[in-house]
């Protein structure tokens, strides 16, 4: 066991030291920049990026539970969807908490049809997570017409208003409870590099939500979950080997039945915090792709929750950076963090003498560059499709380096090899 | 035939046997899998079953394991009557199965692997891999099987994953083991080990049954013997009271047919010939590594070597579906290092792939397009003003050419192929290659789980060949095979060539040695 600890270590030192190598060149991108923004590492930045990880972040759990048990989970969209709406209506009759309790149950019906049509019936993984992709937007706006027109201030597209939940502002570090505000002390001190670092937790501190808490609890939860029970290891083995798991005795049907609702549960909950946290409101199409985003994530995070914590972060980063960044100087820097972490990706490819990588990344890494220094500002779509960029771009060049679980996807049949 | 079937063998009166299978009968569609078979195995004794491949023996083994009903027939355990509906209920029961193909996740520990599905857990369904840890360091220390726990299964090599399959059994208790042919992936070294392990097993008081083909090694481990043919148990005997072409003929019914050439008819002229050949894998290792080889028009040469070692990637090199990194390969005297499959297969390549369900043929599609495959392109499969559209008529009549001529046996070449045995198909794959008349052959592992019969039709198609001067690679794990087929062996291990041998020299033993690296030569022809 000691031996596992040690070769841990080193994982969250690198983590740690992925995340200070970010604040360096944030920080240095805001010190030496062409123009002078402060917006990169603001205390606001840092709030509104982790407030737009949170449904990636749960959609990206969602898609593990179901992947690791080796069923895709494509369908991560429509269930999401679904979240959104019962998301709404809960909150709305029964308040936020019971809001996001039956936005999960919304998202767990999506599951579970999945489960049926794929774990029941043996039908392609695909071809019902499309299924399911367009059912979601169509029975939620069935719904809509049926109920939301009938309640003051919704429509067949929207619902009324609905509440938040409470917030959470950290004691002594954030100045919750009346206490001293350690980081705001930190962050008007002015120093380089370590108040940009407080005022980013001071953002992540303040104000946040109890569904965001619970969300991240959920990170460790999961790999407490997969990697340290008997339920985890059954799951695993229906995404590794279910035929290993059948002829050992275990009832794979009922390990992917149960993986592929919970599935379905976390993209509810996503879904939910959308409503309730973010837009107070239920509106058609209000997940823009978002659970496609965290089925990205989950590539990207290596099917592990950790990576797609971190993967959610950096797609919900650049989201947050469109907000409050009134004379486009922030987006505008982005572009020089862009062509920072390119040259990052060349550097690295040339050492793995993967050329073509390599050509590829440096090529984006210049075209940055010289965007950045060329204009003063730059178009608002950019902003908004960087996340988009980002998962495409991260997916060419690591997607070959990652593992899936070994069946993910097959058709397990029982009784069949 | 001189054996009747041996009813019980006596030996303490008072033991009632570990297992009594009586009037055991499986139907599948068609196929009457097991009829009336009876097996009696006693305790603490290693039961050999053989027979050859469709003889029922696997079948029988899935019936006794819980995995499936037997239509008929009655099974006592310990003199008690038993039925199984799962392989769980076999487990809790004491029976435990060493599976022929490995049921073991890669991506995930032993340990993971071991205690899977009967996991001890502390409160809240937590793991206690600490407990089950030194649970299955204590197994293996019993029984004299070693491996480290969290090691991923990956990490390991065949024979120890054998021995995982050995301990996952252990871990959850069984008395009686069933092994599933688990010589068909080792090298003579490993299975050596595997027998002391065996025997180990039995001296600790397991009983054993041992399902297998290979008649040395079931008169060497095997305390009884019994034979299965057609589904039928056709004798119980003594390896004492046996030889082993008495056993081969309880097996078959008649004369066991042997992989051997005669005559030497090897012309000057090179077939294929491979210049100093490397191909990388993705992570830029070389995978074969500046393999030079020349097969001659006549000339069957063999290439031995434990799979994984860089037969398939050098096979992928010739038929040109790998990228070669370095060197050149000439065919019949042309250059082809850089020329399309479609080409190399056009000027005479033939190639008989390792498996035949997965590269050979597509299971859904009818006889006459399977036949077609790989030669598509050229008459008579396709018409001769434009290679753009398949003859169907063509194809039609040639398949049922190859039908009759290669003796695969199928009502019409209308129906799809998953309708035909293995060796059927086999035989239209072996017959679709030859027909086309080659002048180079690639064979890699042509009669890899096919019957008897089947494999003797292909043994002779290739002898054939050989005598009208067709240049074959043969790449093979049935090591009988290859020194009987084979003019001359390589041995590749680690993707090099790594010596060169004459098969009237040498026995699969001192093989085996090549093939794990124990031994090596410079290669003196």
């Amino acid at each position: 066991m000691i031996l596992k600890q040690i070769r841990r270590l080193p994982t969250w030192a690198r983590w740690a030291s992925f995340a200070t190598l970010g604040i360096l060149v944030l920080t240095l991108v805001q010190e030496l920049g062409q123009n002078e923004t402060s917006h990169l590492t603001a205390m606001t930045t840092s709030q509104t990026a982790l407030k737009w990880s949170i449904p990636i972040l749960l959609a990206g759990l969602g898609g593990l539970f179901a992947e690791r048990a080796g069923i895709i989970n494509i369908g991560l969209e429509g269930m999401m969807i679904l979240g959104t709406w019962f998301g709404a209506w809960g909150a709305f009759n029964y308040g936020p908490y019971s809001g996001i309790l039956i936005g999960i149950i919304g998202g767990a019906i999506g599951g579970l049809i999945h489960a049926i049509a794929t774990v029941g019936f043996g039908v392609d993984h695909i071809i019902s997570g499309v299924a399911i992709n367009i059912l979601g937007p169509f029975a939620a706006r069935f719904l809509s017409s049926e109920i939301f027109t009938g309640y003051q201030g919704g429509s067949v597209t929207q619902s009324p208003r609905v509440e938040s939940v409470d917030k959470f502002t950290m004691p002594f570090l954030a100045g919750g409870y009346d206490t001293p505000n350690f980081l705001k002390w930190l962050g008007d001190k002015d120093i380089p590099i370590l108040s940009d670092t407080g005022n980013i937790f001071r953002g992540v501190l303040t104000q946040t939500s109890w569904a965001t808490i619970i969300a991240l609890l959920l990170v460790p939860l999961s790999a407490w979950l997969l990697w340290r029970t008997r339920f985890g290891l059954r799951v695993r083995i229906s995404g590794e080997d279910p035929w290993a798991g059948e002829s050992q005795g275990v009832n794979i049907y009922r390990y992917k039945f149960i993986a592929v609702m919970i599935s379905g549960g976390l993209a509810g909950f996503g879904g939910a915090f959308i409503t309730i946290e973010m837009s107070s409101i239920y509106q058609e199409g209000g997940t823009t792709g978002r659970g496609f985003i965290g089925l990205a994530a989950l590539i990207f995070g290596n099917w592990r929750p950790g990576g797609i914590l971190a993967a959610a972060l950096l797609f919900g980063y650049p989201y947050a950076l469109q907000f409050g960044d009134f004379d486009g100087f922030a987006s505008h820097a982005l572009l020089l963090v862009n062509a920072i972490a390119l040259f990052g990706v060349t550097i690295w490819a040339i050492r793995r003498s993967k050329h073509a990588d390599a050509v590829i990344a440096f090529v984006l890494a210049t075209l940055s560059a010289v965007w950045y220094f060329i204009a003063d500002t730059v178009p608002d779509w950019w902003v908004k499709i960087l996340p988009y960029v980002i998962v495409i771009v991260v997916l060419i060049f690591f997607a070959q380096r990652l593992r899936m679980p070994a069946a993910n996807g097959q058709i397990y049949r029982r009784g069949q090899t | 035939m001189g054996y009747q079937p041996h009813s019980l063998h006596i030996q303490g009166e008072a033991l009632a046997p570990a297992i009594e299978l009586i009037g055991i009968t499986k139907r599948f569609p068609g196929v009457l899998a097991n009829d009336n078979v009876n097996l009696t195995v006693e305790e603490g004794e290693i039961h050999a079953v053989c027979g050859e491949n469709g003889a029922g023996k696997s079948t029988l083994m899935k019936i006794l394991y819980g995995m499936q009903p037997a239509d008929e027939g009655t099974m006592n355990l310990f003199s008690e009557r038993r039925t199984f509906q799962s392989p769980n209920e076999a487990i809790e029961a004491g029976i435990g199965m060493v599976h022929q193909h490995f049921m073991l996740a890669n991506q995930l520990t032993v340990l993971e692997n071991v205690i899977l599905g009967a996991e001890p857990t502390q409160r809240g369904g937590l793991i206690d891999f600490d407990s089950a840890s030194e649970h299955l360091e204590e197994v293996g220390k019993a029984y004299g099987l070693t491996v480290d726990p969290f090691d991923l299964v990956e990490s390991l090599s065949v024979g120890e994953r054998q021995r995982v399959e050995i301990i996952k059994v252990l871990f959850r208790g069984a008395k009686i083991l069933i092994f599933d042919e688990p010589t068909a992936v080792l090298v003579p070294q490993e299975v050596e080990e595997l027998f002391r392990n065996m025997r180990e097993l039995k001296a600790n008081g397991a009983t054993i049954i041992f399902i297998d083909h290979k008649l040395e090694e079931v008169l060497e481990i095997a305390d009884t013997i019994t034979v299965l043919r057609q589904g039928k148990t056709v004798a119980t005997v003594k390896p004492s009271d046996v030889s082993a072409t008495d056993l081969a003929e309880l097996m078959v019914g008649s004369e066991l047919p042997k992989p051997q050439i005669t005559d030497t008819k090897i012309s000057e002229a090179i077939g294929i010939q491979l210049d100093n050949v490397t191909v990388l894998d993705e992570d830029e290792r070389p995978i074969v590594d500046a393999v030079s080889l020349e097969v001659r028009q006549g000339e069957i040469l063999g290439i031995a070597g434990v799979e994984g070692n860089g037969q398939h990637e050098l096979v992928g090199a010739i038929l040109g579906t790998q990228k070669i990194s370095t060197g050149s390969i000439f065919m019949t005297g042309d250059d082809i290092s850089n020329t399309s499959v479609r080409s190399r297969r056009e000027n005479g390549l033939g190639y008989i792939p390792q498996d035949r369900q997965e590269e050979g043929l597509l299971l859904t599609a009818p006889l006459w397009e399977n036949a077609a495959l790989g030669h598509q392109t050229v008459k008579p499969f396709s018409g001769g003003w434009n290679q753009w559209f398949i003859d169907r008529e063509g194809s039609r009549s040639q398949t049922e050419r190859i039908r009759s001529e290669f003796d695969v046996r199928t009502p019409n070449v209308e129906v799809s192929a998953h309708a035909l045995s293995g060796g059927n198909q086999q035989k239209l794959i072996v017959g679709r290659e030859m027909v086309s008349e080659p002048s180079v052959l690639v064979a890699s592992h042509p009669t890899r789980g096919i019957d008897v019969g089947a494999q003797a039709s292909v043994w002779e198609q290739i002898r054939q060949a050989r005598s009208q001067g067709l240049a074959t690679l043969l790449i093979s794990a049935d090591l009988d095979e290859l020194i009987g087929l084979s003019d001359r062996i390589v041995v590749m291990f680690r993707g090099r060539i790594v010596a060169q041998l004459d098969p009237s020299e040498i026995t699969p033993r001192s093989l085996g040695a090549y093939m794990t690296g124990a031994t090596t030569d410079e290669g003196s022809a």
